[in-house]
Protein backbone atom coordinates (compact mmCIF):
# COMPACT_ATOMS: atom_id res chain seq x y z
CA UNK A 1 0.00 0.00 0.00
CA UNK A 2 3.04 2.04 -0.43
CA UNK A 3 1.26 4.36 -3.32
CA UNK A 4 -1.37 5.40 -0.17
CA UNK A 5 1.76 6.84 1.56
CA UNK A 6 0.51 10.49 1.94
CA UNK A 7 -3.72 8.91 2.49
CA UNK A 8 -4.95 11.17 5.56
CA UNK A 9 -6.50 7.08 6.66
CA UNK A 10 -4.58 5.63 9.37
CA UNK A 11 -4.96 9.20 10.81
CA UNK A 12 -9.13 9.40 10.22
CA UNK A 13 -9.51 6.09 11.50
CA UNK A 14 -6.69 5.62 14.05
CA UNK A 15 -6.69 8.60 16.20
CA UNK A 16 -10.15 8.70 17.56
CA UNK A 17 -10.47 4.70 18.75
CA UNK A 18 -6.97 5.26 20.02
CA UNK A 19 -7.76 8.28 21.90
CA UNK A 20 -10.77 6.95 23.69
CA UNK A 21 -8.79 3.84 24.64
CA UNK A 22 -6.06 5.72 26.32
CA UNK A 23 -8.47 8.18 27.77
CA UNK A 24 -10.38 5.04 28.95
CA UNK A 25 -7.89 3.62 30.44
CA UNK A 26 -6.29 6.42 31.91
CA UNK A 27 -8.75 7.71 33.77
CA UNK A 28 -9.53 4.67 36.21
CA UNK A 29 -5.63 3.53 36.40
CA UNK A 30 -5.19 7.75 37.79
CA UNK A 31 -7.76 7.44 39.64
CA UNK A 32 -7.14 4.39 41.58
CA UNK A 33 -3.64 5.81 41.98
CA UNK A 34 -5.29 8.79 43.59
CA UNK A 35 -8.08 7.62 45.58
CA UNK A 36 -5.59 4.81 47.10
CA UNK A 37 -3.41 7.69 48.49
CA UNK A 38 -6.53 9.64 50.11
CA UNK A 39 -9.30 8.50 52.34
CA UNK A 40 -12.55 8.81 50.52
CA UNK A 41 -15.49 6.66 51.88
CA UNK A 42 -18.38 5.67 49.44
CA UNK A 43 -20.97 7.84 51.29
CA UNK A 44 -18.73 11.20 52.01
CA UNK A 45 -17.62 13.43 49.36
CA UNK A 46 -14.59 14.99 51.51
CA UNK A 47 -11.76 13.19 51.92
CA UNK A 48 -7.71 14.12 52.32
CA UNK A 49 -4.43 12.86 51.57
CA UNK A 50 -3.23 9.98 53.83
CA UNK A 51 -0.37 9.18 51.77
CA UNK A 52 0.74 5.17 52.23
CA UNK A 53 -1.38 4.82 54.99
CA UNK A 54 -3.84 2.54 52.70
CA UNK A 55 -0.93 0.57 51.51
CA UNK A 56 0.35 -0.39 55.20
CA UNK A 57 -2.81 -1.14 56.33
CA UNK A 58 -2.73 -3.83 53.73
CA UNK A 59 0.45 -5.22 54.86
CA UNK A 60 -0.61 -5.87 58.18
CA UNK A 61 -3.92 -7.29 57.24
CA UNK A 62 -4.17 -10.95 57.44
CA UNK A 63 -7.38 -11.12 55.17
CA UNK A 64 -5.57 -9.72 52.54
CA UNK A 65 -2.68 -12.00 52.59
CA UNK A 66 -5.35 -14.37 53.06
CA UNK A 67 -6.90 -13.50 49.16
CA UNK A 68 -3.30 -13.08 48.03
CA UNK A 69 -3.38 -16.77 48.83
CA UNK A 70 -6.69 -18.20 47.49
CA UNK A 71 -6.08 -16.26 44.76
CA UNK A 72 -2.36 -18.13 43.94
CA UNK A 73 -4.03 -21.38 44.43
CA UNK A 74 -7.30 -20.18 41.96
CA UNK A 75 -4.68 -19.57 39.40
CA UNK A 76 -2.48 -22.45 39.98
CA UNK A 77 -5.92 -25.00 40.26
CA UNK A 78 -8.05 -23.09 37.44
CA UNK A 79 -4.90 -22.59 34.85
CA UNK A 80 -3.48 -26.25 35.02
CA UNK A 81 -6.81 -27.78 35.31
CA UNK A 82 -7.69 -26.19 32.00
CA UNK A 83 -4.90 -27.30 30.10
CA UNK A 84 -4.22 -30.77 31.44
CA UNK A 85 -8.08 -31.40 30.43
CA UNK A 86 -7.75 -29.86 27.22
CA UNK A 87 -5.01 -30.92 26.16
CA UNK A 88 -5.85 -34.65 27.59
CA UNK A 89 -9.09 -34.36 25.63
CA UNK A 90 -7.84 -33.28 22.43
CA UNK A 91 -5.38 -36.32 21.84
CA UNK A 92 -7.81 -38.44 22.68
CA UNK A 93 -10.29 -37.42 20.36
CA UNK A 94 -7.54 -36.50 17.77
CA UNK A 95 -6.80 -40.07 18.15
CA UNK A 96 -9.97 -41.47 18.07
CA UNK A 97 -12.89 -39.58 16.40
CA UNK A 98 -13.38 -39.01 12.78
CA UNK A 99 -12.90 -35.30 11.27
CA UNK A 100 -16.81 -35.42 11.13
CA UNK A 101 -17.16 -36.55 14.48
CA UNK A 102 -15.16 -33.70 15.54
CA UNK A 103 -17.02 -30.83 13.88
CA UNK A 104 -20.23 -31.89 15.34
CA UNK A 105 -18.39 -31.85 18.92
CA UNK A 106 -16.14 -28.64 18.63
CA UNK A 107 -19.97 -27.45 18.65
CA UNK A 108 -21.35 -29.13 21.39
CA UNK A 109 -18.14 -28.38 23.61
CA UNK A 110 -18.17 -24.51 23.26
CA UNK A 111 -21.46 -24.02 24.68
CA UNK A 112 -20.06 -24.55 28.01
CA UNK A 113 -17.62 -21.58 27.82
CA UNK A 114 -20.39 -19.05 26.55
CA UNK A 115 -22.91 -19.49 28.90
CA UNK A 116 -22.72 -16.39 31.41
CA UNK A 117 -20.95 -16.84 34.28
CA UNK A 118 -23.98 -16.20 36.04
CA UNK A 119 -25.50 -18.73 35.10
CA UNK A 120 -22.79 -21.62 34.37
CA UNK A 121 -22.32 -20.39 38.57
CA UNK A 122 -26.13 -20.63 39.00
CA UNK A 123 -26.83 -24.37 37.23
CA UNK A 124 -23.74 -25.59 39.01
CA UNK A 125 -24.62 -24.10 42.28
CA UNK A 126 -28.15 -26.33 42.21
CA UNK A 127 -26.84 -29.20 40.95
CA UNK A 128 -23.47 -29.03 44.32
CA UNK A 129 -26.36 -28.50 46.51
CA UNK A 130 -26.53 -31.31 49.43
CA UNK A 131 -30.36 -31.78 49.84
CA UNK A 132 -31.71 -30.83 46.12
CA UNK A 133 -28.57 -31.73 43.85
CA UNK A 134 -28.41 -34.25 41.70
CA UNK A 135 -24.62 -34.48 42.43
CA UNK A 136 -25.28 -35.48 45.78
CA UNK A 137 -28.01 -37.56 44.71
CA UNK A 138 -25.36 -39.48 42.09
CA UNK A 139 -22.93 -39.70 44.61
CA UNK A 140 -25.64 -41.04 47.27
CA UNK A 141 -24.65 -44.59 44.43
CA UNK A 142 -21.57 -44.72 45.91
CA UNK A 143 -22.28 -44.18 49.13
CA UNK A 144 -21.01 -40.66 49.64
CA UNK A 145 -24.16 -38.64 50.41
CA UNK A 146 -24.59 -35.29 50.77
CA UNK A 147 -21.51 -33.89 50.81
CA UNK A 148 -21.84 -29.94 50.92
CA UNK A 149 -19.51 -29.18 48.31
CA UNK A 150 -20.28 -25.24 48.68
CA UNK A 151 -19.93 -25.00 52.17
CA UNK A 152 -17.15 -27.05 53.60
CA UNK A 153 -14.34 -24.84 53.44
CA UNK A 154 -11.65 -27.60 52.27
CA UNK A 155 -13.33 -28.44 49.21
CA UNK A 156 -15.44 -24.77 47.89
CA UNK A 157 -12.78 -23.84 46.13
CA UNK A 158 -12.45 -27.07 44.35
CA UNK A 159 -15.41 -27.05 43.49
CA UNK A 160 -15.97 -23.85 42.24
CA UNK A 161 -12.97 -24.33 40.11
CA UNK A 162 -14.35 -27.55 38.92
CA UNK A 163 -16.86 -25.28 37.26
CA UNK A 164 -14.71 -23.31 35.79
CA UNK A 165 -12.22 -25.95 34.19
CA UNK A 166 -15.87 -27.39 33.25
CA UNK A 167 -16.22 -24.11 30.84
CA UNK A 168 -12.77 -23.84 30.11
CA UNK A 169 -11.03 -27.16 29.83
CA UNK A 170 -13.61 -28.50 27.76
CA UNK A 171 -13.17 -24.99 24.86
CA UNK A 172 -9.44 -26.00 25.20
CA UNK A 173 -10.07 -29.00 24.09
CA UNK A 174 -11.94 -27.92 20.74
CA UNK A 175 -8.82 -25.43 20.30
CA UNK A 176 -6.10 -27.93 20.86
CA UNK A 177 -7.86 -30.83 18.65
CA UNK A 178 -8.18 -27.60 15.67
CA UNK A 179 -4.32 -27.37 16.09
CA UNK A 180 -3.36 -30.93 16.28
CA UNK A 181 -5.59 -30.96 12.75
CA UNK A 182 -3.43 -28.34 11.18
CA UNK A 183 -0.29 -30.13 12.22
CA UNK A 184 1.92 -31.80 8.90
CA UNK A 185 1.44 -35.54 9.01
CA UNK A 186 4.59 -36.14 7.87
CA UNK A 187 6.30 -36.30 10.97
CA UNK A 188 3.89 -37.82 13.38
CA UNK A 189 3.85 -40.99 10.67
CA UNK A 190 7.57 -40.65 11.14
CA UNK A 191 6.96 -40.77 14.89
CA UNK A 192 4.96 -43.43 14.85
CA UNK A 193 7.52 -45.98 13.05
CA UNK A 194 10.07 -44.44 15.98
CA UNK A 195 7.77 -44.87 19.29
CA UNK A 196 5.69 -47.85 20.06
CA UNK A 197 3.31 -46.05 22.47
CA UNK A 198 0.95 -43.09 21.05
CA UNK A 199 1.47 -40.89 24.08
CA UNK A 200 5.33 -40.93 23.36
CA UNK A 201 4.42 -39.29 20.08
CA UNK A 202 2.35 -36.53 21.10
CA UNK A 203 4.54 -36.04 23.93
CA UNK A 204 8.06 -36.34 22.13
CA UNK A 205 6.89 -34.47 18.75
CA UNK A 206 3.04 -33.21 18.24
CA UNK A 207 2.82 -30.78 21.43
CA UNK A 208 6.33 -29.47 21.31
CA UNK A 209 5.30 -28.61 17.96
CA UNK A 210 2.73 -26.23 19.50
CA UNK A 211 4.68 -25.09 22.24
CA UNK A 212 4.08 -21.19 20.37
CA UNK A 213 0.33 -21.62 20.37
CA UNK A 214 -0.16 -23.73 24.12
CA UNK A 215 2.09 -20.70 25.53
CA UNK A 216 -0.83 -18.53 24.23
CA UNK A 217 -3.47 -20.34 25.43
CA UNK A 218 -1.52 -20.42 29.18
CA UNK A 219 -1.01 -16.93 28.84
CA UNK A 220 -4.96 -16.29 27.65
CA UNK A 221 -5.99 -18.30 30.54
CA UNK A 222 -3.97 -17.23 33.11
CA UNK A 223 -5.57 -13.78 32.47
CA UNK A 224 -9.20 -15.10 32.13
CA UNK A 225 -8.32 -16.75 35.34
CA UNK A 226 -8.23 -13.25 36.87
CA UNK A 227 -11.59 -12.44 36.04
CA UNK A 228 -13.35 -14.92 37.82
CA UNK A 229 -15.51 -12.46 40.18
CA UNK A 230 -19.02 -13.42 39.41
CA UNK A 231 -18.58 -17.70 39.24
CA UNK A 232 -17.51 -17.04 42.92
CA UNK A 233 -19.72 -13.92 43.52
CA UNK A 234 -22.73 -16.32 42.67
CA UNK A 235 -21.75 -19.87 44.24
CA UNK A 236 -19.99 -18.75 47.48
CA UNK A 237 -19.62 -15.23 48.05
CA UNK A 238 -16.34 -15.53 49.05
CA UNK A 239 -17.17 -18.32 52.19
CA UNK A 240 -18.05 -20.10 53.90
CA UNK A 241 -15.82 -17.67 55.96
CA UNK A 242 -13.04 -16.55 53.49
CA UNK A 243 -11.85 -19.75 52.09
CA UNK A 244 -13.04 -18.57 48.45
CA UNK A 245 -12.32 -14.98 48.96
CA UNK A 246 -9.81 -14.11 45.94
CA UNK A 247 -8.51 -10.40 45.29
CA UNK A 248 -11.27 -9.38 43.70
CA UNK A 249 -13.74 -10.60 45.80
CA UNK A 250 -12.37 -8.86 48.53
CA UNK A 251 -11.78 -5.49 46.85
CA UNK A 252 -14.79 -5.67 46.14
CA UNK A 253 -16.17 -6.33 49.57
CA UNK A 254 -14.33 -3.91 50.88
CA UNK A 255 -15.09 -1.17 48.59
CA UNK A 256 -18.50 -1.48 47.77
CA UNK A 257 -19.91 -4.09 50.22
CA UNK A 258 -21.08 -3.08 53.94
CA UNK A 259 -17.76 -0.97 54.49
CA UNK A 260 -17.35 1.07 51.72
CA UNK A 261 -13.95 2.28 52.30
CA UNK A 262 -13.48 2.56 48.62
CA UNK A 263 -9.79 3.86 49.24
CA UNK A 264 -8.84 0.96 51.18
CA UNK A 265 -10.24 -1.02 48.06
CA UNK A 266 -8.38 1.25 45.54
CA UNK A 267 -5.12 0.50 47.67
CA UNK A 268 -5.80 -3.09 46.70
CA UNK A 269 -6.48 -2.32 43.37
CA UNK A 270 -3.41 -0.44 42.42
CA UNK A 271 -1.41 -3.33 43.60
CA UNK A 272 -3.15 -5.71 41.26
CA UNK A 273 -2.48 -3.54 38.61
CA UNK A 274 1.13 -3.38 39.30
CA UNK A 275 1.07 -7.05 39.45
CA UNK A 276 -0.93 -7.90 36.54
CA UNK A 277 0.93 -5.59 34.28
CA UNK A 278 4.21 -6.72 35.38
CA UNK A 279 3.26 -10.29 34.95
CA UNK A 280 1.67 -9.92 31.56
CA UNK A 281 5.03 -7.80 29.98
CA UNK A 282 6.96 -10.19 31.56
CA UNK A 283 5.54 -13.33 30.24
CA UNK A 284 4.46 -11.01 26.64
CA UNK A 285 8.20 -10.67 26.35
CA UNK A 286 8.96 -14.91 27.09
CA UNK A 287 5.98 -15.53 24.56
CA UNK A 288 7.64 -13.91 21.64
CA UNK A 289 10.51 -15.30 22.17
CA UNK A 290 8.86 -18.86 22.64
CA UNK A 291 6.92 -18.25 19.65
CA UNK A 292 9.64 -18.29 17.59
CA UNK B 1 -4.13 -70.63 16.80
CA UNK B 2 -4.72 -67.90 13.83
CA UNK B 3 -8.07 -67.97 13.43
CA UNK B 4 -8.51 -67.45 17.51
CA UNK B 5 -6.47 -64.50 17.16
CA UNK B 6 -7.99 -63.08 14.15
CA UNK B 7 -10.85 -63.27 16.72
CA UNK B 8 -10.01 -62.25 20.11
CA UNK B 9 -8.65 -58.95 17.66
CA UNK B 10 -12.16 -58.94 16.36
CA UNK B 11 -13.57 -58.63 20.29
CA UNK B 12 -10.86 -56.69 21.10
CA UNK B 13 -11.38 -54.15 18.52
CA UNK B 14 -15.12 -54.21 19.12
CA UNK B 15 -14.49 -53.81 22.41
CA UNK B 16 -12.45 -50.63 22.16
CA UNK B 17 -14.93 -48.61 20.03
CA UNK B 18 -17.57 -49.43 22.44
CA UNK B 19 -15.48 -47.76 25.49
CA UNK B 20 -14.94 -45.30 22.55
CA UNK B 21 -18.27 -44.62 22.55
CA UNK B 22 -18.89 -44.96 26.04
CA UNK B 23 -16.76 -42.27 26.40
CA UNK B 24 -17.74 -39.59 24.06
CA UNK B 25 -21.50 -40.35 25.39
CA UNK B 26 -20.13 -39.41 29.12
CA UNK B 27 -17.99 -36.63 27.42
CA UNK B 28 -21.10 -35.08 25.68
CA UNK B 29 -23.30 -35.69 28.93
CA UNK B 30 -20.66 -33.62 31.25
CA UNK B 31 -20.27 -30.89 28.30
CA UNK B 32 -24.11 -30.16 27.91
CA UNK B 33 -26.36 -31.78 31.01
CA UNK B 34 -26.10 -29.23 33.36
CA UNK B 35 -27.27 -26.92 30.79
CA UNK B 36 -30.37 -29.39 29.98
CA UNK B 37 -31.21 -29.67 33.77
CA UNK B 38 -31.36 -25.93 34.14
CA UNK B 39 -33.55 -26.44 31.20
CA UNK B 40 -35.45 -29.09 32.65
CA UNK B 41 -35.48 -27.18 35.78
CA UNK B 42 -37.15 -24.33 34.38
CA UNK B 43 -40.15 -26.08 33.26
CA UNK B 44 -40.91 -27.72 36.48
CA UNK B 45 -43.82 -26.68 39.18
CA UNK B 46 -41.92 -26.09 42.37
CA UNK B 47 -42.81 -29.08 43.54
CA UNK B 48 -40.96 -31.21 40.92
CA UNK B 49 -37.65 -29.32 41.50
CA UNK B 50 -37.48 -29.92 45.10
CA UNK B 51 -37.75 -33.54 45.02
CA UNK B 52 -35.03 -35.45 46.91
CA UNK B 53 -34.85 -37.58 44.18
CA UNK B 54 -34.50 -35.94 40.89
CA UNK B 55 -37.49 -35.92 38.59
CA UNK B 56 -37.10 -36.10 34.52
CA UNK B 57 -40.28 -36.88 33.84
CA UNK B 58 -42.81 -34.46 34.70
CA UNK B 59 -46.17 -32.19 33.63
CA UNK B 60 -43.86 -29.43 32.11
CA UNK B 61 -45.27 -25.73 32.69
CA UNK B 62 -44.14 -22.21 31.20
CA UNK B 63 -45.33 -20.81 34.47
CA UNK B 64 -41.87 -19.73 35.55
CA UNK B 65 -41.47 -18.07 32.12
CA UNK B 66 -44.58 -16.40 32.51
CA UNK B 67 -43.58 -15.41 35.79
CA UNK B 68 -39.92 -14.02 34.78
CA UNK B 69 -41.47 -11.47 31.83
CA UNK B 70 -43.82 -10.29 34.65
CA UNK B 71 -41.12 -9.38 37.28
CA UNK B 72 -40.53 -5.52 36.51
CA UNK B 73 -37.07 -6.00 37.22
CA UNK B 74 -36.19 -8.76 34.74
CA UNK B 75 -38.17 -6.86 32.39
CA UNK B 76 -35.96 -3.40 32.75
CA UNK B 77 -33.20 -5.54 33.06
CA UNK B 78 -33.45 -6.94 29.56
CA UNK B 79 -34.10 -3.36 28.32
CA UNK B 80 -31.06 -2.23 30.03
CA UNK B 81 -29.10 -5.49 29.26
CA UNK B 82 -29.97 -4.79 24.99
CA UNK B 83 -29.49 -1.46 24.80
CA UNK B 84 -26.41 -0.88 26.99
CA UNK B 85 -24.49 -4.12 25.00
CA UNK B 86 -26.29 -2.86 21.79
CA UNK B 87 -25.13 0.48 21.96
CA UNK B 88 -21.24 -0.41 23.32
CA UNK B 89 -20.91 -2.99 20.69
CA UNK B 90 -22.68 -1.02 17.85
CA UNK B 91 -19.89 2.23 18.69
CA UNK B 92 -17.50 -0.24 19.58
CA UNK B 93 -17.53 -1.84 15.89
CA UNK B 94 -17.93 1.76 14.41
CA UNK B 95 -14.92 2.75 15.55
CA UNK B 96 -12.78 -0.36 16.28
CA UNK B 97 -13.01 -2.23 12.62
CA UNK B 98 -11.62 0.84 10.69
CA UNK B 99 -8.93 0.96 13.52
CA UNK B 100 -8.24 -2.41 13.11
CA UNK B 101 -7.60 -1.90 9.14
CA UNK B 102 -5.44 1.11 9.66
CA UNK B 103 -3.22 -1.03 12.23
CA UNK B 104 -3.27 -4.06 9.83
CA UNK B 105 -2.61 -1.81 6.96
CA UNK B 106 -0.53 1.19 7.30
CA UNK B 107 1.26 0.65 10.93
CA UNK B 108 4.13 -1.63 9.58
CA UNK B 109 6.68 0.00 12.46
CA UNK B 110 4.40 0.23 15.11
CA UNK B 111 2.14 -2.35 14.56
CA UNK B 112 3.58 -4.54 17.92
CA UNK B 113 3.03 -1.45 20.38
CA UNK B 114 -0.37 -0.81 19.31
CA UNK B 115 -1.73 -4.72 19.34
CA UNK B 116 0.17 -4.68 22.96
CA UNK B 117 -1.58 -1.83 23.82
CA UNK B 118 -4.94 -2.77 22.83
CA UNK B 119 -4.06 -6.17 24.48
CA UNK B 120 -2.89 -4.93 27.49
CA UNK B 121 -6.19 -3.30 28.16
CA UNK B 122 -7.72 -6.90 28.66
CA UNK B 123 -5.19 -7.18 31.40
CA UNK B 124 -6.63 -4.52 33.81
CA UNK B 125 -8.32 -6.08 36.51
CA UNK B 126 -12.00 -5.67 35.85
CA UNK B 127 -12.41 -4.69 40.08
CA UNK B 128 -9.55 -1.87 39.51
CA UNK B 129 -11.44 -0.14 36.80
CA UNK B 130 -14.72 -0.77 38.53
CA UNK B 131 -14.17 0.81 41.78
CA UNK B 132 -12.40 4.60 40.97
CA UNK B 133 -15.15 4.64 37.80
CA UNK B 134 -17.35 3.86 40.65
CA UNK B 135 -16.25 7.19 42.71
CA UNK B 136 -15.85 8.79 39.31
CA UNK B 137 -19.36 8.45 38.45
CA UNK B 138 -20.60 9.39 41.48
CA UNK B 139 -18.90 12.48 41.69
CA UNK B 140 -19.78 13.29 38.28
CA UNK B 141 -23.51 12.35 38.86
CA UNK B 142 -23.94 9.70 36.41
CA UNK B 143 -23.54 7.21 38.62
CA UNK B 144 -26.60 4.23 37.69
CA UNK B 145 -27.01 4.94 34.46
CA UNK B 146 -26.94 3.54 31.11
CA UNK B 147 -24.80 6.16 29.74
CA UNK B 148 -21.80 5.98 31.80
CA UNK B 149 -22.11 1.49 31.79
CA UNK B 150 -21.57 1.90 27.81
CA UNK B 151 -18.89 4.28 27.98
CA UNK B 152 -17.61 1.30 30.47
CA UNK B 153 -18.17 -1.21 28.25
CA UNK B 154 -16.61 0.73 25.26
CA UNK B 155 -13.24 -0.34 26.57
CA UNK B 156 -14.11 -3.96 26.81
CA UNK B 157 -15.59 -4.07 23.27
CA UNK B 158 -13.47 -1.31 21.51
CA UNK B 159 -10.33 -3.22 22.05
CA UNK B 160 -11.75 -6.96 21.65
CA UNK B 161 -13.09 -5.60 18.32
CA UNK B 162 -9.35 -4.23 17.17
CA UNK B 163 -7.88 -7.15 18.97
CA UNK B 164 -9.50 -9.85 16.18
CA UNK B 165 -10.43 -7.45 13.51
CA UNK B 166 -6.19 -7.18 12.87
CA UNK B 167 -5.23 -10.60 11.67
CA UNK B 168 -9.05 -10.63 9.35
CA UNK B 169 -7.73 -7.35 7.75
CA UNK B 170 -3.82 -8.74 7.54
CA UNK B 171 -5.55 -12.04 5.82
CA UNK B 172 -7.17 -10.13 3.07
CA UNK B 173 -5.09 -10.64 -0.12
CA UNK B 174 -2.80 -7.90 -0.41
CA UNK B 175 -3.20 -8.45 -4.41
CA UNK B 176 -6.68 -7.67 -4.34
CA UNK B 177 -6.19 -4.13 -2.90
CA UNK B 178 -3.48 -3.31 -5.22
CA UNK B 179 -5.47 -3.97 -8.52
CA UNK B 180 -7.75 -2.20 -7.45
CA UNK B 181 -5.80 1.10 -6.71
CA UNK B 182 -4.26 0.54 -9.84
CA UNK B 183 -7.97 0.53 -11.36
CA UNK B 184 -8.33 4.38 -9.51
CA UNK B 185 -9.46 3.12 -6.33
CA UNK B 186 -8.82 5.63 -3.35
CA UNK B 187 -7.64 4.36 -0.43
CA UNK B 188 -11.17 4.65 1.34
CA UNK B 189 -12.83 2.66 -1.17
CA UNK B 190 -10.37 0.21 -1.56
CA UNK B 191 -11.07 -0.34 2.47
CA UNK B 192 -15.03 -0.18 2.18
CA UNK B 193 -15.36 -1.83 -0.95
CA UNK B 194 -12.71 -4.19 -1.27
CA UNK B 195 -11.13 -5.46 1.75
CA UNK B 196 -14.30 -4.92 4.56
CA UNK B 197 -16.83 -7.44 2.06
CA UNK B 198 -13.94 -10.20 1.95
CA UNK B 199 -13.19 -9.69 5.52
CA UNK B 200 -16.56 -9.57 6.65
CA UNK B 201 -17.00 -12.93 8.16
CA UNK B 202 -14.63 -13.15 10.47
CA UNK B 203 -15.33 -9.47 11.17
CA UNK B 204 -18.65 -10.16 12.28
CA UNK B 205 -17.51 -12.79 14.22
CA UNK B 206 -15.23 -10.61 16.43
CA UNK B 207 -18.13 -8.23 17.01
CA UNK B 208 -20.20 -11.10 18.05
CA UNK B 209 -17.59 -11.91 20.19
CA UNK B 210 -17.28 -8.68 21.75
CA UNK B 211 -21.19 -8.86 22.48
CA UNK B 212 -20.83 -12.43 24.31
CA UNK B 213 -18.14 -10.47 26.68
CA UNK B 214 -20.01 -7.92 28.01
CA UNK B 215 -23.96 -9.44 27.63
CA UNK B 216 -22.01 -11.91 29.98
CA UNK B 217 -20.11 -9.76 32.23
CA UNK B 218 -21.15 -8.84 35.78
CA UNK B 219 -18.82 -7.31 37.86
CA UNK B 220 -18.38 -4.28 36.26
CA UNK B 221 -22.40 -3.94 36.23
CA UNK B 222 -23.21 -4.91 39.85
CA UNK B 223 -20.15 -2.09 40.52
CA UNK B 224 -21.40 0.23 38.66
CA UNK B 225 -25.46 0.21 38.86
CA UNK B 226 -27.63 -0.22 41.54
CA UNK B 227 -31.52 -0.17 39.98
CA UNK B 228 -31.90 2.26 37.32
CA UNK B 229 -29.28 0.76 34.45
CA UNK B 230 -29.05 -2.73 36.53
CA UNK B 231 -28.43 -5.11 33.27
CA UNK B 232 -29.71 -8.63 33.47
CA UNK B 233 -26.62 -10.36 34.90
CA UNK B 234 -27.03 -8.14 37.62
CA UNK B 235 -30.80 -9.33 38.71
CA UNK B 236 -29.76 -12.91 38.12
CA UNK B 237 -27.38 -12.78 40.40
CA UNK B 238 -29.47 -11.64 43.28
CA UNK B 239 -31.84 -13.85 42.51
CA UNK B 240 -29.55 -17.00 42.50
CA UNK B 241 -27.97 -15.54 46.13
CA UNK B 242 -31.66 -14.93 47.71
CA UNK B 243 -31.76 -16.45 51.43
CA UNK B 244 -34.77 -18.63 52.34
CA UNK B 245 -37.74 -19.09 50.46
CA UNK B 246 -36.07 -19.24 46.26
CA UNK B 247 -38.68 -20.01 43.83
CA UNK B 248 -36.44 -22.39 41.83
CA UNK B 249 -38.38 -22.43 38.82
CA UNK B 250 -37.84 -18.78 38.28
CA UNK B 251 -34.68 -18.73 38.64
CA UNK B 252 -33.91 -21.50 36.42
CA UNK B 253 -36.28 -20.27 33.75
CA UNK B 254 -33.57 -16.51 34.33
CA UNK B 255 -30.59 -18.00 34.01
CA UNK B 256 -31.73 -19.80 30.88
CA UNK B 257 -33.33 -16.42 29.91
CA UNK B 258 -29.89 -14.80 30.17
CA UNK B 259 -27.74 -17.58 28.59
CA UNK B 260 -29.97 -18.05 25.71
CA UNK B 261 -28.98 -15.29 23.46
CA UNK B 262 -24.63 -16.17 23.65
CA UNK B 263 -26.43 -19.91 22.54
CA UNK B 264 -27.97 -18.47 19.44
CA UNK B 265 -24.58 -17.28 18.11
CA UNK B 266 -22.91 -20.78 18.52
CA UNK B 267 -22.32 -21.54 14.98
CA UNK B 268 -20.91 -17.83 14.04
CA UNK B 269 -18.50 -18.24 16.80
CA UNK B 270 -17.36 -21.72 16.57
CA UNK B 271 -17.00 -20.57 12.53
CA UNK B 272 -14.38 -17.47 14.19
CA UNK B 273 -12.74 -20.38 15.73
CA UNK B 274 -11.87 -21.77 12.61
CA UNK B 275 -10.94 -19.03 10.69
CA UNK B 276 -8.53 -17.55 13.59
CA UNK B 277 -7.12 -21.13 13.54
CA UNK B 278 -6.93 -22.38 10.08
CA UNK B 279 -4.21 -19.75 9.03
CA UNK B 280 -1.96 -19.79 11.47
Amino acid sequence: MNKHHGSSLPYVFLLPPLLILAVLALVPTVGAIYLALRDRMLQYADSHFVWFENFSRLAADRRFLNAIKVSAQWEAVTVLGTLVVGVLLAVWLFEKTSPRTRNLLSVLLIIPVLLPRVSAAFLWKFMFSPLLGIVSWLLGFVGLGNVAFLSDPALALLAVAFVDVWQWGLFFAVIVLKLLETLPPEPLEAARIDYARSWEVYALVALPMLRAPLVSLALIKMIESLRSFDLIYVMTKGGPGIATETLDMYAYSQGIGLSGDISYASAMAVLMMVLTTALFTIIWKRAKKWQE
Amino acid sequence: MIHKNVARGKLAGRLSRTIGWLGLTLLVTVALFPVLWALLNSLKELMDIVSPTPRFLFRPTLDNYRQVLHTPEVLSGLYNSILVVGVAVGLGALLGVPAAYAIARYLFRRRDDVQFFVLSLRFLPPVAVAIPLMAIWIDLGVYDTRFSLIVTYLLTTLSTIIWLSIPAFQRVPREIEEAATIDGYGPYAVFWRIALPIASKTLLGGVVFSFVLVWNELMMALTLTSQQAATLPVIAATFTSMGQEVPWGVVNASTVLLALPPLVFLGLLSQLLNSMLKHR
